[in-house]
């Protein structure tokens, strides 16, 4: 038995958000001054230097910006809840339970996020069944099972993180397993849990722009309307993308801070 | 009942890590109030023992009873019975998400229904008894690798067990903060504690020990008074043992 006096948190990479700056990476977190306050130059230089398309394009998209997060927080939602059990069903001794979770993550990971899209609504669309399920409900239903399936190894990856010596010490009091996960083990895997959560949340926003297909209509398709409408097509997108630049770095600073503030009970 | 009838009683254990034989044949019968040290070397099978008394290693056959209750029968609820055995380790355990104070009151209140005013005046006091009253209200990793010890020492105590097992509670230890946590020991030991401590410190053995008990490739080797053990040791193992380490 080797001791572990404070265990250093694990940090999960799954390595699809958006790079998070630290004030460690000094190259990083200047390239995110220069990206972030540069997007918000270019499109207030836009703007006001050529009102007429930009600034009216500008107008036109923030309806797409609140669908785009309504799908993102409802799909993270259900991911986490997806997540939660699929990561203890993928750590349980259940050999049941272990094979369900494990396949369910199998099967999202081995089909592309769009087909799965396709799939829920279009094909299961044509089941009597889910006939009439509306393009928002489709969009959120696949984005959280696919989610899921990655939150579930995030979940069991911050779970598994947590020295081993810490539930033997909630069961040695005699806290029962379901306890000891509860008041002892995600308490403390919240801390390592949070930060890839926070990353999931920025790649799931970004890849909630292939929803648009689903005729939902968030910030890409917003975008597009407004291009075939007005044959616009560069401006439009240049519009949309430095939104969805804007969007994604400014989350992305958050979910940093969010881990600064995470590390409060570990002494440096 | 009187303070001589057997607490635990371990019969004929045995317990297997795979291919490796950890407990071969063990059998040991604790009094209530009787202090044990389990000295060997390791690898002996010391700390297997000490941890399949609460079950944090299930054995592969024998029989361990604790204040009557087979360990390993399903018709006992192994968590009532390890609210009787506090447990201390030799890597502290504290939960790092919980003050000190928090620490000691998490298991009485949910566990025992115990309610937050009268777990916090407990705890306190265990605090007081352990010498770090005035780090109640900090998180563990703020505290030195011995207060660390104590508080884990007085968290086990919150749960009022009839028992206590210490599986090598100063090995990770500075040497200088060895005392601290000993005599904490002492203490609980001179209140008439069971205690079941493996341990490397023979001057704890020697002080308080009722009974030493030598293991080594998972045999109890030489049972007797730390007197017997440190002045006339019978067998040749037990005898090369103490030549290394005293």
């Amino acid at each position: 038995m080797t001791p572990q006096f404070s265990k250093k948190a694990v940090k999960i990479d799954i390595g699809d958000g958006a790079a998070i700056p630290v004030k460690k990476d000094s190259g990083l977190f200047n390239a995110w001054w220069l990206t972030f306050f540069g997007a918000i130059g270019i499109i207030i230089y836009l703007c006001v230097t050529q009102p007429e398309p930009y600034w009216r394009i500008l107008q036109f998209l923030p309806d797409g910006i609140v669908v785009t997060f309504q799908v993102t927080v409802l799909s993270i939602l259900l991911s986490l809840v997806l997540g939660l059990i699929t990561g203890l069903g993928r750590l349980s001794r259940n050999k049941t339970l272990n094979l369900i979770a494990s396949t369910y993550v199998e099967i999202i990971r081995g089909i592309p996020l769009l087909v799965q899209l396709f799939y829920i609504y279009y094909a299961l669309g044509r089941l009597e069944f889910f006939k009439g399920l509306p393009p928002m409900a489709a969009a959120v239903v696949a984005m959280g099972i696919c989610y899921g399936a990655y939150m579930g190894e995030v979940f069991r990856a911050g779970i598994d993180s947590i020295d081993k010596g810490q539930a033997e010490a909630a069961r040695s009091l005699g806290f029962t397993r379901a306890q000891t996960m509860m008041y002892v083990i995600l308490p403390q895997a919240w801390r390592t849990i949070l930060p890839p959560v926070g990353n999931e949340f920025i790649a799931l926003l970004k890849d909630s722009s292939l929803v648009s297909i689903l005729a939902v209509s968030d910030l890409l398709r917003r975008g597009r309307e407004f291009a075939s409408e007005s044959f616009l097509y560069f401006e439009a997108y240049t519009m949309v993308a430095l939104v969805y630049l804007v969007i994604t770095l400014f989350l992305s600073k958050g979910v940093s801070k969010m881990e600064q503030r995470l590390n409060y009970y570990e002494r440096d | 009942m009187n303070g001589t009838r057997p607490i635990i009683e371990i019969k004929n254990v045995y317990k297997f890590f795979g291919q490796l034989q950890a407990l071969h044949d063990v059998s040991l019968s604790i009094n209530s109030g009787e202090k044990v040290v389990i000295i060997g070397p390791s690898g002996s099978g010391k700390s297997t023992l000490l941890r399949s008394i609460n079950r944090l290693e299930t054995i592969d056959s024998g029989t361990i009873t604790v204040d009557g209750k087979d360990i390993n029968a399903k018709v006992n609820d192994i968590n009532q019975i390890r609210q009787e055995l506090g447990m201390v380790f030799q890597s502290f355990n504290l939960f790092p998400h919980k003050t000190v104070l928090g620490n000691l009151t998490m298991a009485p209140m949910k566990l025992k229904k115990v309610p937050e005013l009268e777990a916090r005046k407990r705890a306190l006091s265990l605090l007081d008894k352990v010498g770090i009253r005035d780090k109640a209200e900090v998180y563990p990793a703020m505290l030195s690798g011995g207060q660390q010890q104590r508080v884990a020492i007085a968290r086990a105590l919150a749960m009022n067990p009839k028992i206590m097992l210490f599986d090598e509670p100063t090995s990770a230890l500075d040497p200088e903060m060895i005392g601290e946590v000993l005599d904490v020991m002492v203490t609980l030991a001179r209140e008439g504690m069971t205690m079941v401590v493996v341990t490397h410190e023979m001057g704890f053995a020697r002080e308080v020990a009722d009974r030493v008990i030598f293991m080594d490739h998972g045999q109890i080797v030489e049972t007797g008074t730390p007197e017997h053990f440190f002045t006339n040791p019978e067998h040749p193992r037990t005898q090369k043992f103490l030549s290394q380490i005293l």
